[in-house]
């Protein structure tokens, strides 16, 4: 395990920011602490760093406590949201930021210190190379994009061989495109580098796509730990399943749009029979609303949202105002209600 | 832009010109005029002139010590202010105004309370120990400091608030210590507040009168700084001497604009193109 994270609890004032949080974080894998804003993820991240301390609680990094470690001797790489470049700097001497500050001193001009440069700069050439950004190895900060300022901040944390990197919200910053593309492009650098690496993020499609492991954090809680298959389809609770995508409900049960089966006649034993209120078609899908039959003695049910694609829904001919019997898929990913509520 | 009428505009710009022409434009011409009414020989003859002399070198020293010291406690007091939590810090931050908004009389008035030789709190024991305070440069040098103090601390403020701990953190992630971050981080970007609340307080420190008056004594040839020297001249109706004088002090404060307006856009013009 490369980072182990016990009993770690922090508050702001009378807010708690993370409750008895414990965590193992193992070698090698790419990482995702996903939940919504606010919830203590980016504390945990920057409590990892060292760059916030703990109220109580421990913090391990490849197998050594460095909870009183501070941040500057725990080797760790760390990416800020907003960049956080050095704007006086050129590019390469961003990179070369931290190789500078670990070269021991030496006499200008003296032949250690020529060879610690030389050193540097072709490390820091590498890096660049890696980044994609060698041909701005000489401009300022202020000449790049935001997606080449964050890939130059991460060639910056790289460049001291962390024993693991931290990014925090590494692509809130940017606009969705870019967003996409970089995230494509860390996945490839992590499959490359094979550097431990821990990401925040609150965007479940951006955790779904480029992490190993998920990490659902809510309310200063951990709410489920597992890969994007498990955290979709077996969704510890009725949290984790909201937050990884859209849930609707029907007859009691939560459960995803497009694991709900519409029938046009009443085959299935069990099944909801209800009138279709609206049909919107999005692209290659169509999203149904179905209002159920109320039911003599029951509070009335609400809609059901149901996601099919355009020929599915087109083969059973619906149109607003047809009758469909609903009924959960086999398999279904599903939250009971009762569980919950 | 906002589109205003030209009736507007012309009215606008005849007022604004108008209100620098009679504040600052005439009376500086004017002062021009009579430093050279009888050719250079005003000037010649007050820089051969040893009080006026004296009394320029009185106010570098000052000038110069004060400058030193404010940026120091300046730049430190404003680092304290911006980065770190402690109880009383708004209270520092208002202490730090009060130069702003107590008269130099006030001041010069106080210090004298404090160190003066024969009644201050401190002064006899200082005068015991061989240093006079009051009637000597170490007076006039506190005056003067505590009359500039928040001039460099009220330009990094702003900056470091502005830059905010992102850099310093990334820094310290990347395994600088706090000397390596506040000198190579930190620094750098407040570089342009530092030089720009250092001419402020250099222009302030040169013009100090108030203050530096009642602490110096006033003793011509050896405790009157330059200001000093201008306002006995024109007691002791020797105007164009006086005229001179300011003049000197005038073009001080000039170079200081000039230094301040031909360094800081060449730093900064490249990037705002950009962004």
């Amino acid at each position: 395990m490369s980072i182990e994270v016990s009993g770690v609890t922090k508050r702001f004032g009378e807010f708690v920011a993370l409750d008895d949080v414990n965590l193992s974080i193992p070698t090698g894998e790419l990482t995702a602490l996903l939940g919504p804003s606010g919830g203590g993820k980016s504390t945990l991240l920057r409590i990892i760093a060292g760059l916030e301390s703990a109220d109580r609680g421990t913090i391990m990094i490849e197998g050594a406590d460095a909870t009183r470690v501070p941040a500057r001797h725990r080797n760790v790489g760390f990416v800020f949201q907003h960049y956080a470049v050095f704007k006086h700097m050129t590019v390469a001497r961003n990179v070369a930021f931290g190789l500078q500050i670990r070269a021991k001193p030496a006499v200008p001009f003296s032949t250690t210190w020529r060879e610690d440069r030389a050193r540097i700069n072709h490390r820091v050439e590498e890096l660049l190379d890696l980044v994609h950004l060698s041909q701005f190895a000489q401009r300022l900060p202020s000449q790049l994009s935001g997606g080449q300022r964050q890939r130059m901040a991460l060639a910056r944390a790289l460049a001291v061989e962390p024993k693991v990197l931290l990014l925090d919200e590494p692509f809130g910053a940017l606009d969705a495109k870019v967003r996409k593309e970089l995230r494509d492009w860390l996945r490839r650098l992590h499959d490359e580098v094979h550097v431990t690496t821990v990401f925040v993020t609150h965007d479940q499609e951006e955790a779904l796509e480029v992490a190993d492991r998920i990490v659902v954090i809510n309310d200063g809680r951990i709410e489920q730990i597992g890969s994007p298959d498990q955290l979709y389809d077996e969704p510890a609770n009725d949290f984790v399943m909201g937050f990884l995508g859209e849930v609707t409900e029907l007859g009691g049960v939560r459960l995803r749009p497009h694991d709900i089966d519409v029938a046009v006649s009443p085959g299935v034993h069990g099944s909801v029979p209800g009138v279709i209120s609206r049909v919107l078609r999005v692209g290659f899908e169509v999203r149904v609303t179905v209002v159920p039959d109320p039911v003599i003695g029951a509070a009335p049910a609400p809609e059901v949202n149901v996601v099919m694609s355009r020929a599915h829904q087109r083969s059973l001919g619906l149109a607003e105002g047809a009758k469909v019997w609903l009924s959960p898929a086999p398999e279904a990913a599903r939250a009971r209600l009762a569980a919950v509520r | 832009m906002v589109r205003t009428s030209a009736p507007v505009r012309w009215l606008l710009r005849v007022l604004a010109i108008g209100y620098l022409l009679f504040l600052v434009a005439l009376p500086l011409m004017m002062l021009f005029g009579d430093t050279f009414a009888d050719g250079l020989s005003t000037l010649g003859s007050i820089l051969s002139d040893p009080d006026v002399i004296s009394g320029f070198r009185l106010t570098i020293i000052v000038a110069l010590w004060a400058v030193v010291i404010n940026l120091f406690f300046g730049v430190t007091i404003s680092i304290l202010l911006v980065r770190y939590e402690f109880p009383g810090k708004r209270a520092l931050s208002a202490l730090v105004d009060l130069p702003l908004s107590v008269s130099p009389v006030v001041v010069g008035l106080a210090l004298v309370l404090v160190y003066n030789g024969r009644t201050g709190w401190f002064g006899p024991f200082l005068e015991d120990h061989g240093l006079q305070v009051i009637f000597n440069s170490p007076g006039m040098i506190m005056a003067t400091t505590f009359v500039a103090l928040p001039l460099v601390i009220r330009e990094v403020v702003p900056t470091l608030t502005e830059i905010g701990e992102d850099q310093e953190q990334a820094a310290r992630s990347l395994g600088a210590g706090p000397l390596q971050t506040l000198w190579r981080i930190t620094l750098p970007s407040i570089k342009w507040a530092v030089v720009y609340g250092v001419v402020l307080s250099l222009a302030r420190s040169v013009g100090e009168f108030g203050a530096v008056k009642v602490v110096s004594g006033n003793v011509t040839g050896s405790t009157q700084t330059a200001t000093l020297v201008v306002e006995s001249k024109y007691e002791g109706f020797a105007q164009p001497e006086a005229y001179g004088v300011a003049f000197l002090l005038v073009m001080v404060s000039i170079a200081c604009l000039i230094v301040v307006a031909v360094v800081r856009p060449r730093e900064n013009e490249p990037r705002r193109n950009k962004r």
